[in-house]
């Protein structure tokens, strides 16, 4: 987005002081660097890092350490590191991973500041190379060394107070506002090629391998303070503290210098994330709670290296628009309808155009073309024409954002028309301006000037709208507040009683109903009656129809061994019921020890929605919430949070679902109970977070009512882990 | 052939294949790391050892060993 001048010094200056974790001026401005490895041997990763600095233009000085050799390049080489007088701020080590321990202490010892190892054979090789790895990781953590890598490209950093290229990607990109971080480092250099073709530049650029140090956090809120960085990129193949990285993300992506986060995260299919793990030497979490954890923390993720510039590159230097309405402005019918048919999928809004717009179009353009949105200006359009148009819908109130399509016919002076846009773009600066001139060849020398004068340009309409709703997430998630709830009130301390009875695997169902009670979720009345006597005059007091479900440690299934009676309408049914299920009971499990009979009263029909928890081993406890009922499992209508949940994700997590809609009062239906259920969601989330023994827990189904009147948990399980979690 | 022989014959070895000084080779030298060998010479001083001393070594772990010492221990094994 469009960033004030800012004084880089300055703000360097304003840093946080060198023990901040962030603060990672050694790596991306050092004034002296060491490169230990080096080799005479063009071709090779020891030579060409060595080489690259060297080549790249780097403002500070440069020393290689090569044992047994007098020079490298023409420059005095060096024994060891410590035999160099002078300070060495930053390492650079493309020694073999079995002497990089070796290397790490010296620069310890020498006072460096920062080491990127860029060399192989740590984790990702097995056993062997995690010891060797810790090794590194505790030298750096001894003599307090940031840390990038190892197994990675390197970094590169092309503010021209450093013009720093420390990796072995074969050219240093140009200039430029955006920042990306990698896990893999080949991609990278597949990445820098392909912005290289698109003439996209880049203000740092950093493989961060296998993160034995510095991890994508720190890199991140390093790039937050980066006065030469607009929008973050990140490409990810695992995440290992999600927890950690929303909070980071979200001090990142929203408040005063707000920068956008865009990643791909792959491993989206099991098989993806068996690649990636055996890539990174890594388990990845699970697809669907990265997705939750990117959601809460502000971060766009796009499914490929397209959409992600395609996105990025409308991040850089143009205005946020204000909103999702967009006209369009074209010489084609097709791929404006087409256009539109894209903007409309990805949940942008056709601008109206307002009177004065469509009489302005009317006046200036001819007969034939189509004033309303999508404006056809008609296929004999010069630029003349779409200046008028341009000019009229970018003066119109109610459009946010323009997208121009082009497509080269014989009359088209595709030059001029691009020179016109430039220009009008230079007069309008609070709404968004992209082009597609559509081809690849006659339309080359009007996307070259589009793209010089920095305008968004995409071969396809539908990349620049996909592109246009990715900044629509970035502008909604920016304007929305870090708005506190207040804490709700359980009662902790009754939950807690109940959970520390209960031994690990699944509690008692009048024990897990409890718990939930205590936590205020809507749990209707219940006994766990012992007699049958007992069990009628629970149900006289609560009312009928009631229901009888059998309690004992052995049961896990109750409807398997007929252990469930509804709808009994009076005290005989009741009666029945009991020594039935008994009967049920005993005849299928001989051995199980029968409690007695969960008594409650039948919960009118209504929706059935799941609530579920899960205590994941990376994130902690999550949730989920989805259409409940026997289907669940078939459409997989489903959404995931972490726990515990502010009230705003809540409510997102509802509208997720595809099934909200019925919820919703679809077709006529009343109303659930929306806000109950965001309750207990909310509820449900602080539960599973105060509580970390509970290692699953399914509340399905969770009987939604009509609206204000009160939703009933129908059924609960709740699997605990032993006593020591 | 005892200790003393195969270590000056390793340390002339080393000092041939890697191109230094003598007075920089000590058995606990690192071959990579002190005395800079690279992949290539690596090799090339498993190759040089079999002819000098006239065995044939087991390539992969001779690889494997990282210093001038550790190197006369490895050899002395072979050499009768």
């Amino acid at each position: 987005m469009e960033t004030a001048v800012v004084d880089a010094d300055a703000v360097r200056t304003s840093a946080p002081s060198k023990d901040d974790p962030a603060n990672l001026e050694a790596l991306f401005y050092p004034q002296s660097i060491a490169v230990l490895g080096v080799t005479q041997t063009p071709g090779t990763v020891p030579y060409d890092i060595f080489y690259n600095i060297l080549a790249s233009g780097y403002q500070g000085v440069i020393y290689p350490v090569a044992p047994g050799k007098r020079s490298i390049c023409s420059v005095r080489a060096y024994r060891y590191i410590t035999d160099i007088d002078d300070q060495v701020d930053m390492a650079v080590i493309v020694f073999p991973a079995s002497v990089v321990d070796k290397a790490v202490e010296q620069c310890g010892r020498k006072g460096v500041k920062g080491v990127i190892i860029i060399s192989a054979g740590f984790r990702e090789v097995g056993p062997e190379g995690v010891k060797r790895e810790q090794r590194i990781k505790d030298l750096c953590r001894q003599y307090n060394i940031h840390l990038i890598g190892p197994n990675c490209l390197g970094l590169i950093n092309t503010d021209p107070a450093s013009r720093l290229n420390a990796s072995f990607a074969r050219k240093m990109p140009a200039q430029g506002r955006i920042a990306f971080l990698s896990q893999s480092g080949a991609l990278c250099t597949a990445v820098l090629d392909y912005a290289r073709g698109k003439g996209i530049g880049f203000s740092k650029f950093v493989s961060f391998g296998n993160k034995a140090g510095v991890t994508e956090i720190e890199l991140m809120q390093y790039l937050h303070r980066d006065p030469q960085t607009d929008v973050i990129l990140l490409y990810l193949e695992e995440l290992r503290n999600g927890r950690a990285l929303i909070e980071a993300a979200r001090a990142i992506t929203r408040g005063a210098g707000a920068k956008p986060i865009l990643v791909i995260k792959s491993g989206r299919t099991p098989q993806g994330a068996h690649a990636a793990a055996s890539h990174t030497g890594s388990l990845a979490a699970e697809d669907n709670i990265c997705e939750a954890v990117f959601r809460e923390a502000g971060i766009i993720r796009v499914p490929s290296i397209e959409e992600l510039f395609n996105t990025a590159i409308m991040l850089t230097g143009q205005p946020m628009p204000k909103g999702r309405r967009l006209a369009i402005v074209t010489n084609a019918g097709g791929p404006g309808v087409m256009a539109t048919d894209a903007a409309v999928s990805v949940g942008l809004e056709l601008a109206r155009l307002n009177e004065g717009t469509t009489r302005r179009l009317r006046d200036s353009l001819p007969a034939t073309a189509n004033i309303k949105n999508p404006v056809d200006v008609i296929g004999d359009a010069r630029s003349d024409r779409y200046t008028a148009a341009l000019d009229a819908v970018l003066a119109d109130p109610g459009v946010d954002e323009v997208l121009v399509i082009l497509t080269p016919q014989s009359m088209t002076n595709i030059e001029d028309i691009a020179r016109a846009v430039v220009s009008i773009r230079g007069h309008c600066h609070d709404k968004l301006l992209s082009a597609s001139f559509m081809g690849a060849s006659d339309v080359n020398v009007g996307v070259d000037i589009l793209q010089a004068a920095g305008i968004p340009h995409y071969i396809l309409p539908e990349w620049a709208c996909r592109a246009m709703a990715n900044v629509e997430q970035v502008r909604r998630w920016m304007s929305q507040g870090n708005g506190q709830d207040p804490p709700l009130r359980v009662d902790a301390a009754a939950a807690a009683a109940l959970l520390a009875a209960c031994p690990e695997g699944y509690m008692r169902e009048d024990h897990a109903l409890a718990a939930l009670q205590a936590y205020g979720l809507p749990v209707p009345e219940f006994k766990l009656c012992a007699t049958a006597d007992e069990a009628v005059a629970f149900a006289d007091r609560i009312g009928y129809p009631a229901t009888l479900r059998v309690v004992s440690p052995e049961v896990i299934h109750k409807s398997e061994v007929k252990g469930i009676a509804l709808n009994l309408e009076g005290p005989q049914a009741v009666r029945e019921a009991f020594a039935r299920i008994q009967g049920n009971v005993k005849a299928a499990l001989p051995q199980a020890k029968i409690m007695g009979m969960l008594v409650r009263r039948m919960i009118p029909a209504g929706h059935e929605v799941i609530l579920g928890a899960k205590r994941d081993a990376v994130f902690g406890p999550t949730l989920m919430f989805g259409l409940g009922g026997i289907f669940v499992e078939i459409f997989k209508d489903v959404t995931f949070a972490l726990a515990p949940l502010s009230s705003g994700t809540a409510s997102r997590m509802l509208r997720e679902v595809r099934a909200f809609q019925i919820l919703d009062g679809a077709r006529g239906q009343a109303k659930a109970d929306i806000a109950g259920i965001e309750q207990a969601l909310r509820r449900l989330g602080q539960l599973v977070h105060d509580f970390p023994r509970i290692a699953e827990l399914d509340v399905n189904p969770l009987i939604v009512g009509p609206a204000q009147q009160g939703n009933a948990v129908a059924d609960v399980r709740i699997r605990l882990a032993g006593q020591d979690q | 052939m005892d200790r003393k022989e195969i270590q000056d014959r390793v340390v002339k070895i080393v000092c041939q294949v890697l191109k230094v000084d003598p007075a920089t080779v000590k058995p606990d030298s690192n071959f990579i790391f002190d005395l800079g060998a690279e992949s290539t010479q690596s090799v090339a001083l498993v190759g040089a050892f079999e002819e000098e001393f006239k065995i044939e070594l087991d390539g992969e772990a001779a690889l494997s060993v990282q210093t001038v010492g550790d190197a006369v221990d490895f050899v002395g094994k072979y050499v009768k």
